[in-house]
């Protein structure tokens, strides 16, 4: 009996890049009809293990066991046929075939023809979990929880008894993601077992029955979920005592350093990404920017620092109006951004050029000749990896090279090695492990000390309402509101990042929750004098 | 059993060494047996090409002015792509913009060559032909920034445009055409007039023309324009990530549109110092160096020094090749290529390896 209480066990599996080694004799099981939640910090070696779970990589020594039976998974498809699947984070859909076809597409045995009633069967399944999915809907139009769904029932098709989730929650707002876990309930119930990605403590110990560690590619160890707390999982996943609590310095409140008032901005694509947002930044402020990805937070970024054209509306920094300024002029006004997209090194960085070439980016001009000061960047960028305390062979070495942390720190280093006054922020801790994020929240808040406005773009809600003074939420490039970081709720945020709730309009009448509105009339009046007044001078 | 292509995670110096040795020594056992078959000694030719032919010649000097001939056009035009490829433009129009060089070249050497002093007229020849293949280099790079035009398609559609336009001049008889011989009946490359032929320092036998000593001032300056000018830098962040540079305040276009102008206005040059050492120009000028060059560009890595040594190296090849199989009834200037073409892939093949290796994957019920 013992055999078959197991779903999946790995037993002493090893696996090795080149002389990296990835895994380390991991010996790790999943109970029948369990979550289980695996917990590491970046590089610890989760992606790997499960690939090879999946049949992306094959272990170089140790065996897997499914049900209790040898096997070996050499491909995706030995995987589908042992009843495992694999929901990546980065979705595997056809953008222009419907939910069924994208289904009907990888499906074994559906044979050659189209049939009507794919649909049906789909949709069948698809309420048997309680998913909401329409099977007619087409992929490119689906949101990314719709994605996200129909991945996950394009897996319980194809007959998956066990299901991997790689960081599900990454994508998704509060409400998207209970739903998710509502539906691993039931998937649970039905007998499934489950393996969850993730690196958020909170959601561990909301959904998991048990919660397996890794740690620099060895297993440390499983623990249940129900008699463990955050603060032991974090022990266990970075191998000592870390405190937890992100500081809140309170500040003396001075007069806004920067205002936005009712700007519109253009995506791309040449749709409205900003429509008509106001709101402001006091110096010794960070004002958090919540929103689910894609709701205009890039554009509006680049709009203040001069990057993108502006359609209309005003951008007032210390009394000047920037809209129509260079980004060279704003960034010397002391407006400084760092911006980390999607691929990290996109922007702001120039991946394959030193730390120091790096360093010198936008002040290489300001020197007199045709040639590049490169001692003076030399000594900048030594002051700055010691400042920062950046791990770095040398500081000629690519920033391609460093870890995702350190290349934060080099971009946040440049940023405020000009003394800004203000500071853009995009999603500065994106990737990173907790060790690194905590470094780069305490150089938010030095700055802040240093009374710098600070405009931070995040995704962790919990991370925002420690850290940031005020949350102003986006939602479809309209300003749903700003509220305080002390006097609000998760649940409130994510209702207003999907546009449920807005507290743009309101002014302070409607009681509940126009209380944690920042905007009184007060404040209103006094930002437009201000911006009015600095036009007519 | 599977077999697989990974990126070697490091690479020490030794291996990379040792894989070029390997590839080499692969390349002279394969000519070797080409050779054997047709009944010549590889030995005795492989000495004939390595030595370029100077063993045994009476006329050493000529050997050498033969090679610089070729390493000359080879090496501005491997630096010029290279510039262009330090920004992730990819400028496969060395060709066109060679051709357009010669040509403008010529014209200038036709038209003023008698009539102005020797200096003037290689210097105007020498402008004509940077400025001429800078605007077809300006043309890419406008298209590329303003419209997003792919630049490989419209570089190599570029080449067959002024290769054919040189084509057109080399064999139409008409009144206009200053280009041609008017004393032949048939269409025929007239010779530049004496002053528009490019000299040099005499010592002994030997001329060293003073278009060597240019390019390898040109190697000199681009190697400081790449490392340590500010233009080089842009360059360097250009290549790296356009939405970076935009962010720090770097205005792209201008940074493509003048890169790419001084690419294809060197290689332009390089075309005018071809037509003024070989005082005439042919529809064959390029000798392939726009096409050769995005080889030694790449094989150097971009980077200045080793262009220079690749470029010599690959002219010692081609020259070789030419002198030894002079020297055998059985083979022609073709099976030169061919044994070019052996070393050229043997050498690349090492490139690769030197950054990716195979590897077996799978387990026992792998087929």
């Amino acid at each position: 009996m013992a055999a078959t209480d197991y779903a999946i066990e790995f037993r002493d599996i090893s696996k090795s890049f080149g002389s990296v080694a990835a895994n380390k004799n991991i010996n790790l099981n999943l109970k029948k009809g369990e979550i289980l939640a695996l917990l590491g910090e970046n590089g610890s070696g989760k992606t790997t293990l499960m690939n090879m779970l999946s049949g992306i990589y094959t272990p170089d020594s140790g065996s897997i066991f499914v049900d209790g039976k040898k096997v070996v998974i050499s491909s995706p498809d030995d995987a589908g046929k042992l009843g495992i699947g694999m929901v990546h984070q980065h979705f595997k859909l056809i953008e222009k075939f419907t939910a069924a076809d994208n289904i009907w597409i990888g499906k074994k045995g559906s044979g050659l023809v189209l049939k009507k009633d794919r649909y049906k069967q789909i949709e069948q399944i698809a309420s048997k979990f309680g998913f909401e999915l329409d099977p007619y809907k087409v992929v490119a139009n689906m949101s990314v929880s719709e994605k996200q769904t129909l991945e996950i029932i394009k897996v319980l098709c194809y007959g998956a008894k066990v299901i991997i989730l790689d960081e599900p929650t990454a994508v998704l707002t509060v409400q998207e993601t209970k739903k998710l876990f509502d539906v691993c309930r039931k998937m649970k119930e039905s007998g499934h077992s489950i393996i969850i990605i993730t690196h958020k403590l909170n959601e561990v110990m909301e959904i998991s029955d048990r919660v397996a560690v890794l740690r620099k590619g060895e297993y440390i160890d499983t623990v249940e979920s129900a008699t463990t707390s955050e603060l032991k999982l974090t022990e266990l996943m970075v191998g000592r005592k870390v405190d937890l609590k992100i500081e809140r310095a309170v500040m003396e409140k001075t007069k806004p350093l920067l205002e936005v008032r009712d700007l519109s901005v253009n995506s791309d694509e040449g749709s409205l990404a900003v429509d008509n947002m106001s709101f402001y930044i006091r110096g010794g402020e960070i004002l958090g920017v919540a929103g689910i990805a894609g709701s205009g937070q890039k554009e509006l970024c680049e709009a203040i620092t001069g990057l993108r054209k502006v359609n209309s509306g005003k951008i007032v920094h210390k009394g000047v109006n920037l809209v129509g300024k260079s980004a060279k002029k704003i960034s010397a006004a002391g407006i400084a951004m760092s911006f980390i997209p999607e691929d990290r090194l996109g922007m702001g960085l120039a991946p394959s050029l030193s730390v120091s070439d790096n360093i010198i980016l936008k002040d290489y001009s300001d020197t007199k000749g045709i040639f590049v000061d490169r001692k003076k960047a030399k000594q900048e960028a030594t002051d700055i990896v010691k400042m920062l305390e950046i791990a770095t062979p040398s500081i000629e070495t690519p920033v391609r090279r460093l870890s995702g942390g350190n290349v934060q720190k080099v971009l946040l280093g440049r940023e405020i090695k000009a003394n800004p006054n203000v500071l853009i922020t995009a999603y500065p801790v994106r990737g990173l492990d907790i060790n690194s994020s905590y470094m780069i929240y305490n150089i938010l808040n030095e700055q802040k000390k240093k009374g710098v406005g600070i405009l931070f773009i995040g995704e962790d809600l919990d991370v925002m309402l420690a850290l940031c003074d005020k949350i102003m939420v986006m939602c479809h490039g309209k300003l749903q509101g700003v509220v305080h970081a002390d006097r609000t709720t998760k649940e409130q945020i994510g209702l207003m990042m999907t546009g449920a709730i807005s507290l743009a309009e309101v002014g302070g009448k409607k009681a509940g929750i126009a209380k944690d509105s920042a905007f009184t009339e007060e404040e209103w009046e006094e930002a437009t004098d201000m911006s009015e007044g600095s036009n007519e001078t | 059993m599977r077999l697989k292509i990974i990126r070697r995670k490091e690479t020490r110096i030794v291996n990379v060494i040792l894989l070029y040795v390997i590839g080499i020594a692969v390349s002279f056992v394969l000519g070797g047996i080409f050779l054997s078959s047709l009944g010549i000694n590889p030995v005795v030719y492989y000495r004939d090409m390595l030595t370029i032919g100077l063993i045994g010649n009476y006329y050493p000097a000529k050997s050498i002015e033969g090679l610089l001939k070729l390493f000359v056009p080879l090496l501005i035009t491997s630096l010029a792509l290279s510039l262009a490829f330090k920004m992730k433009f990819w400028n496969i129009g060395g060709e066109g913009e060679f051709i357009t060089g010669a040509i403008f070249a010529s014209w200038v050497a036709f038209k003023l060559g008698d009539s102005m002093p020797r200096i003037v007229v290689i210097l105007l020849m020498c402008i004509a032909a940077f400025i001429s293949a800078g605007l077809i280099g300006f043309i890419t790079a406008h298209l590329k920034v303003k419209f997003n035009t792919n630049e490989t398609l419209v570089t190599l559609m570029l080449n067959y445009i002024m290769l054919y336009v040189i084509k057109y001049i080399g064999e139409t008889k008409a009144d206009w055409n200053f280009f041609l011989r008017t004393d032949s009946e048939r269409p025929v490359f007239a010779r530049f007039p004496e002053n528009a032929v490019m000299q040099g320092i005499t010592i002994g036998n030997f001329k060293l023309l003073y278009s060597v000593l240019a390019s390898i001032a040109i190697a000199v300056i681009v190697y400081f324009y790449l490392k340590r000018t500010k233009q080089g830098y842009e360059i360097a962040v250009v290549g790296d990530s356009v939405n970076t540079a935009r962010y720090a305040g770097m205005n792209v276009y201008k940074i493509t549109v003048r890169t790419i102008f001084l690419s294809a206005a060197l290689i332009g040059l390089a075309g005018a110092f071809a037509a003024a050492t070989s005082g005439t120009i042919s529809t064959d000028i390029t000798n392939n160096v726009g096409w050769t060059g995005v080889i030694v560009a790449w094989l150097s890595r971009l980077s200045v020094p080793v262009i220079g040594v690749v470029s010599l190296l690959i002219s010692v090849l081609q020259y070789g090749c030419q002198a030894a199989s002079a020297s055998y009834s059985q083979i022609d200037h073709n099976f030169a290529d061919l044994m070019q073409g052996l070393f050229m892939f043997s050498i690349l093949a090492a490139g690769f390896f030197s950054h990716f290796k195979i590897v077996r994957t799978g387990g026992k019920n792998d087929d």
